[in-house]
Parts: C-alpha cells; structure tokens; sequence
C-alpha cells in the first residue's frame, strides 16, 4: 500500500535565487519558529565537480517524531526520527533536485519526497517551477491491521501538506530577503 | 523536507546532535550561502570555496556526532572527497 501525490509551485524569482532560498530554508535563523518539527539539520557530504559544473550534498535532518495511534506508537520509542536528504544541484543547466527518505523507522514506515527546482517553461529568467512528489508507504506488520495502516497513511500525507505550505512560506520569504539584498548592493 | 512533524503534543526537548559544532555548523553555512548565491548559481563553478570552515566542521562532527548511519556516511564521504583539500 502506498500513497503517492505531487504538487507544484511556481516562484515569481530566477532560478539562482530560488536555490540560494532552498539551501537556505533550514538554516535560517526565523526557520525553527515555524516548521518546529526541525530538530537539527547536519550536513555530512559535500561535492563539486568544477568541470561540469555539479554540485551534490547529503544532509541529515532530526524531526520530531509525530504521535503515532494506538499500538503503532509502542513501536517507535524514540520522540525523534532521521531523515536523509541529498541534493544535486547541475548549474549550467539550472536544475536542482533533492531527493529525501527517513533513515530511521524504516521498519514501519518509509517516506521518499523527490523535489524539483527548475526554470519556469514560459519565463525561465523570472520564474521557478517547483515540483515535488511524495510517496509514504507504511510497512505491512502482522500486528497492523490494513485499515490503521492506511489512517498513518493519510495522518502523515496530511502533515505533509502542511509542512510543504510551510516551507514555500519560508522560501517565499528568504528570496524576498535576497531579492532586496541584491537590489541594495546595486544601489552601493 | 516536509516530513512528519507538526504533531500537537508537545514534547519534551529533545538534545540535538553534534551540539557542540553549532559554530563551526554556522561558520559553515554562512561561506557555503554566500558562495552558492554570488557564485556557483551564477556560473562561476570553477572553484571549490569554504573548504577550510568545511573541514573544521567536518572534524567537529567526527568527534561528536553519536549515530552510527551518520558517521558511515561522513567517513565514506571523507574518502571519496581527496580532491577539496585546497581553499
């Protein structure tokens, strides 16, 4: 059983600015106030390729686990879980894509959301086009039944939801911030 | 990532890992963000910035970092990662 579903959304920024924002989203200083389910973002990997122009990275990100129903959540002990996103980032081609699973609690549930950031198909200088798919699969357990297992399901797809309106909020934000950072050095 | 959270217990807090790089984390991401927006997003790709505040965290998270899964990814990224040793 997996619940699988994508959104879209399109930032009236360039691309460049856009990304910095992605980069940026959990590091900011106002980010734990409103996704306050981030713990704690590390990065553990970082590579260029100064030929080609690629830029990859692995970063951990600690959330809060969510309280689970009745018996699931005597199946997880730990209030947090792991997750591990890795980012690919082609600049000549303007293309950046995250791809992001939980590393933890992989016994009972996994959760792959696969984003996209690229240039918008009609003003590629002006807009970004942001894709996202998420697919959440809770692991079949003897001891679950099918109709609980689809209620974590949707509880998780429904948070989700939430968070990544959340998320495009702090993005929205920061590229304002950046927009208006760019607008001054020009006027120094 | 947007994953599971928003939850509306509230939960005690919870002790962060590799609290002690914060710094060299921030130090870190301050190079890396000013590198990304003003260089590498606008095609000067060329040159490998922040190696130095990288490596300084890196060492950090070697000490400190507790989770075995993250440590293996660390280490397997440190060998694969020879050729940024110059700033």
């Amino acid at each position: 059983m997996v619940l699988t579903y994508t959104q879209e959304h399109v930032y009236e920024h360039p691309w460049d600015r856009v990304t910095s924002a992605a980069w940026r989203k959990f590091t900011d200083p106002d980010t734990p106030t409103v996704l306050s389910h981030i713990l704690d973002v590390h990065t553990l990997s970082r590579h260029l390729d100064p030929v080609h122009g690629v830029f990859s990275s692995t970063r951990s990100i600690t959330v809060r686990s969510p309280s689970l129903p009745f018996p699931l959540c005597r199946l997880s002990p730990s209030p947090t879980i792991l997750c591990l996103e890795t980012s690919f980032v082609d600049a000549p081609c303007r293309s950046m894509e995250i791809v992001s699973k939980n590393a933890s609690l992989k016994g009972l549930i996994e959760v792959e959301e696969k984003s996209s950031y690229r240039p918008h198909h009609q003003r590629p200088e002006q807009w970004t086009t942001f894709r996202q798919e998420t697919s959440i699969r809770c692991k079949p357990l003897v001891s679950v039944a099918s109709a609980l297992a689809e209620h974590v399901e949707h509880m998780c797809a429904e948070r989700f939801r939430q968070n990544s309106v959340k998320g495009r909020e702090i993005i929205e934000r920061i590229c304002k911030y950046l927009e208006s950072e760019a607008a001054n050095n020009k006027l120094e | 990532m947007g994953i599971l959270g928003g939850g509306k217990r509230s939960a005690p807090p919870v002790a962060t890992t590799a609290a002690a790089c914060s710094e060299l984390r921030s130090a870190y991401h301050d190079c890396f963000n000013r590198w990304y927006s003003d260089k590498f997003s606008k095609g000067e790709w060329h040159k490998e910035e922040c190696t130095a505040q990288w490596n300084n965290y890196r060492s950090c998270l070697q000490e400190h970092l507790e989770d075995k899964h993250l440590r293996k990814i660390l280490l397997e990224s440190q060998n694969s990662d020879a050729s940024s040793k110059t700033d």
